[in-house]
């Protein structure tokens, strides 16, 4: 690869930075404190563009911190040395950290593109760089912003506008622009992509790859997706628990890991368009084309009335000819169409995904099922009750049947409460159990979604519970009224990559013994994948797909579709590229 | 299940078992700690504790009764009158030690009420949508934009004599509504977070929602309320006495001003009749104003940490 890239080769050897038994610790009053880095060297060469991947919590975006002096207390760098071109940053005094910002090391962080003022427009931004190293030349200024933004493949027009005016997208576009206008020689990205919409992020790392290739700046990509790092850079750190547990090439790590952890979050990649599909803790899952692989309908409604028999009929949920539409934003726009003429119906036992990228108005569907907002037109029934037409008294009798798990697990339980105060919640409003038979109930809840030994758990507060512990507790709230229907939004996308596995396994476990549907909404079409068999595909508010999962995901018609599968990272597909 | 029958589970909605119970004592006085580790909240706290224990003690404090006017007239500070006497011949120092009881009582009272009509008001107001909340707006917004001064002044005046009760009526009506504004906006926030529409969901009803799911969420915020209220209360009541609206028969530093004033104690020299309460006055709202720091720093993390380490 160096042979293609004269400039690279030139470079090759030349060390730019320099990390030496890097440690970081934090230390914050009344806590003990946690040694986030752990020790940490390693080299980059001039020109590198390499990968940071951990787990939340395993330290990495502490390393990017440090690296660049951006860390702020608690955080403290309490051991080893940071070589930058020769000089260790740690020494620098507070005016040369700012001066060498031009021509020295920048940033780019998660939230970046909400770091624009949002009452100066794109152009000041711009200026105020300009003006305070002073490295152009006034009279260049103009032209040299324009040439910054058509690098992040924006129009120069955007100059003009406020950030407010500009999507999320453009907004994260321009802050790497900024980033690149002081010329830096070492650029960090902290998870540049994450809060961006699925197929957004893929344009806009296709950006930052090009943007490398192009600049030859130094390059180092924070991500949790070892999928997103393994396709876009060309060498891999692996962090976990503070120290990097894994260092080489990206082929390396993908054909021949040496960690067992790197082992296992590869494990938990998997193409969805595959003949089989098959992740840790999961039964492989084939395509339908097979016979007897997809589950026969009939057999899961059996099952609904072997372990549900308190209920007399499942009733199914009839979407009919829905619109939903908003007033608009703001005055002399266009009103938001966020549904237009969406049907379905979802039988009990079945599971549903429903997909799409963001503003594809699969969330505005749920909030209509579960009688959270009223449509603009069509109707939604539950059985034979008109959902759009209920007030408080109906809604309550409505949510003991149809149940919701949340996207985020961190907003969704409060924090003040314990598991057990939160679960006998809806017990004892839903159901008729008191006394020893409503806390015989909430450890059945414990016990089924995992969550042993259950008088431990019944008296943790959320905080001392894990990611995945907490959306446990969040699916054994929605258990608790022993519902027909699960809407499940987005139920992993906060996850660490290791735990939506576990998670994923609980839900499809749940529909198999309890029989509950499901009606899953994701733009994730691994996961849509493994746990549902019929997929609708939103865009625009309108269905542009629908069908069994497999064949859809093997044999997509609508270009959108196409879009979709394209942005589920999988790095797998790139050692097929390769061979 | 014999292994769960020991353990309690809330079946009449209360959720504090004996361990959820001494969780909450725990956290309650790491909460206590993070307002002691501030240093302005520490020198307001030391202050605070100062003036409650005069308050408390005060009849053993004070070496002669406040109403005594058996001594000599417009005296200068001497060894038997550290402060001196006033016009009518009463021992200020006596005067001032007993006034620490009506200050404090009347901060915390009103303090107290005005804060529980604002958490009643601003988050129900906060919680409702549409018309309802509209109505609230409106008559939250009617206290807000009437002066304050002078509608006490009208309605103590209206109220002639009612005392140190009257006194607490009338800060309390004019004293909630900026509470009830800030309190509101916080509650509008939340009630957006996923934990308050999984109560919803959960089959939890409106009230329930509000105080046992969003209430316990803006502790911190309701004891700011709170000490801000009571240093409001506070400097109200010392305002009302000294314009003469309340019962002037009683001691408080507000009488006592008032009393100076009548008797034009600046004029005469005697310096220390207007300066004692005023000065006593000032440090008590300063104390609560101080702890108020530290209570910031319980809701606020970042600015525990802020000049710890470089």
């Amino acid at each position: 690869m160096t042979s293609t890239n004269p400039k690279r080769d030139r470079a090759d050897g030349d060390v730019l930075l320099d990390v030496r038994d890097l440690s970081v610790i934090y230390e914050s009053a009344g806590a003990a404190p946690v040694q986030a880095v752990d020790d940490v060297s390693f080299t980059l060469k001039r020109g590198e563009f390499v990968g940071l991947v951990g787990e939340s919590g395993s330290g990495k975006s502490t390393l990017g911190f440090a690296l660049t002096r951006l860390q702020k207390p608690p955080a403290r760098t309490n051991g080893g040395n940071i070589f930058f071109d020769g000089s260790d940053i740690r020494e620098l005094d507070t005016e040369t950290l700012r001066t060498q910002r031009q021509g020295g090391f920048a940033m780019v962080l998660q939230s970046g593109m909400n770091a624009l003022n949002p009452v100066r427009t794109i152009r000041n931004h711009f200026m105020d760089i300009f003006r305070a190293h002073g490295h152009v030349a006034k009279a260049d200024r103009e032209a040299r912003a324009a040439e910054l933004v058509r690098k992040v493949e924006l129009d120069p027009s955007v100059l003009a506008r406020y950030p407010g005016e500009l999507s999320g997208g453009m907004r994260q576009r321009v802050s790497i622009a900024l980033a690149l206008s002081l010329e830096p020689q070492l650029m960090v990205f902290d998870e540049p992509t994450t809060a961006l919409d699925v197929l957004v992020q893929h344009a806009v790392m296709d950006t930052i790859q090009s943007l490398q290739a192009s600049e030859n700046f130094t390059a180092i990509l924070i991500s949790h997706d070892l999928g997103i790092v393994l396709e876009a850079t060309q060498r891999v750190l692996v962090m976990h628990e503070g120290r990097i547990v894994e260092d080489g090439a990206s082929r390396d790590i993908l054909e021949r890991p040496q960690d067992d952890y790197t082992r296992m979050l590869l494990s938990h990649y998997a193409d969805p368009r595959a003949e089989v599909v098959e992740l840790p803790g999961f039964p492989a899952r084939r395509s339908g084309a097979e016979p007897g692989t997809t589950r026969p309908r009939a057999e899961a409604g059996d099952a609904a009335v072997v372990t549900r028999s308190v209920r007399s009929a499942d009733s199914a949920i009839v979407v009919d000819g829905v619109s939903k539409v908003y007033p608009p934003p703001r005055r002399g726009e266009k009103p938001v169409r966020a549904l237009d003429d969406v049907s379905f119906t979802l039988e009990p036992g079945q599971s549903l995904a429903l997909v799409g990228a963001s503003g594809s108005g699969k969330s505005t569907l749920a909030k209509l099922i579960t009688g959270i907002e009223k449509p603009t037109q069509g109707d939604v029934r539950f059985g034979d009750v008109d959902v759009t037409r209920l007030r408080a008294k109906g809604l309550r009798d409505l949510r003991s049947n149809v149940q919701m798990v949340f996207q985020d697990p961190y907003s969704a339980l409060n924090p003040l409460h314990t598991v057990e105060y939160t679960l006998s919640r809806p017990i004892r409003n839903m159901t008729d159990l008191r006394g020893d038979d409503a806390r015989a109930r909430l450890h059945d809840l414990l016990t089924t979604v995992g969550l042993t030994p259950t008088e431990t758990f019944a008296q943790k507060l959320p905080h001392q519970l894990s990611g995945g512990q907490r959306q446990r507790v969040v699916i054994a709230r929605a258990l608790a009224s022993d519902p027909q229907v699960l809407i499940a939004d987005e139920p992993v996308s906060m996850l660490d990559v290791s735990l939506r596995a576990g998670v994923l396994a609980l839900l499809e476990d749940l529909r198999e013994k309890w029989g509950v549907s499901l009606l899953y909404i994701t733009h994730d079409l691994l996961s849509a994948r493994l746990v549902t068999d019929d997929i609708m595909v939103l865009h625009d508010g309108k269905v542009v797909e629908r069908g069994v999962t497999s064949e859809v995901l093997r044999n997509p018609q609508d270009e959108y579709t196409v879009r979709l599968l394209d942005a589920v990272p999988n790095p797998r597909r790139l050692r097929e590229d390769v061979a | 299940m014999t292994s769960t029958q020991n353990v309690r589970i809330p079946t009449d909605g209360a959720a504090d078992g004996a361990v959820a119970a001494t969780s909450r004592w725990r956290s309650f006085s790491r909460t206590l700690g993070v307002v002691w580790s501030n240093g302005k909240a520490r020198v307001g706290i030391v202050i605070l504790g100062l003036f409650v224990l005069v308050a408390i003690f005060a009849p053993l404090l004070a070496p002669y009764d406040p109403k005594d006017t058996s001594f000599d007239r417009n005296l200068d500070a001497t060894g038997a009158h550290w402060l001196g006497t006033t016009a009518a011949g009463e021992d200020v120092l006596s005067q001032l030690i007993f006034g620490a009881r009506i200050s404090i009582l009347v901060g915390l009272a009103a303090g107290v009420l005005s804060t529980l009509i604002a958490v009643a008001i601003g988050l129900s107001w906060g919680y409702l949508k549409g018309f309802a909340s509209e109505v609230v707006g409106f008559i939250v917004n009617l206290f807000l934009v009437i002066p304050g001064l002078p509608l006490m002044i009208v309605i103590a005046a209206y109220l002639q004599n009612g005392g140190i009760l009257m006194i607490i009526a009338v800060i309390v009506v004019t004293g909630w509504a900026w509470g009830a504004r800030v309190l509101r906006s916080q509650t509008q926030s939340l009630r957006g977070r996923d934990f308050v529409t999984a109560a919803q969901f959960s089959g939890e009803r409106a009230p329930r929602i509000v105080f046992r799911e969003i209430l316990p969420n803006m502790t911190s915020l309701i004891v700011g309320s709170l000490f801000g209220a009571a240093t409001a209360a506070i400097l109200a009541e010392a305002g009302l006495e000294f314009l003469g609206l309340g019962d002037s028969s009683i001691v408080s530093w507000g009488t006592m001003l008032y009393w100076a004033q009548n008797s034009n104690a600046l004029l005469t020299g005697q310096w220390a009749l207007l300066f004692a309460p005023g000065l006593c006055i000032a440090l008590l709202a300063l104390s609560l104003t101080l702890i108020n720091f530290g209570v910031d720093a319980v809701s606020n993390p970042r600015l525990r940490d802020g000049k710890a380490t470089k």
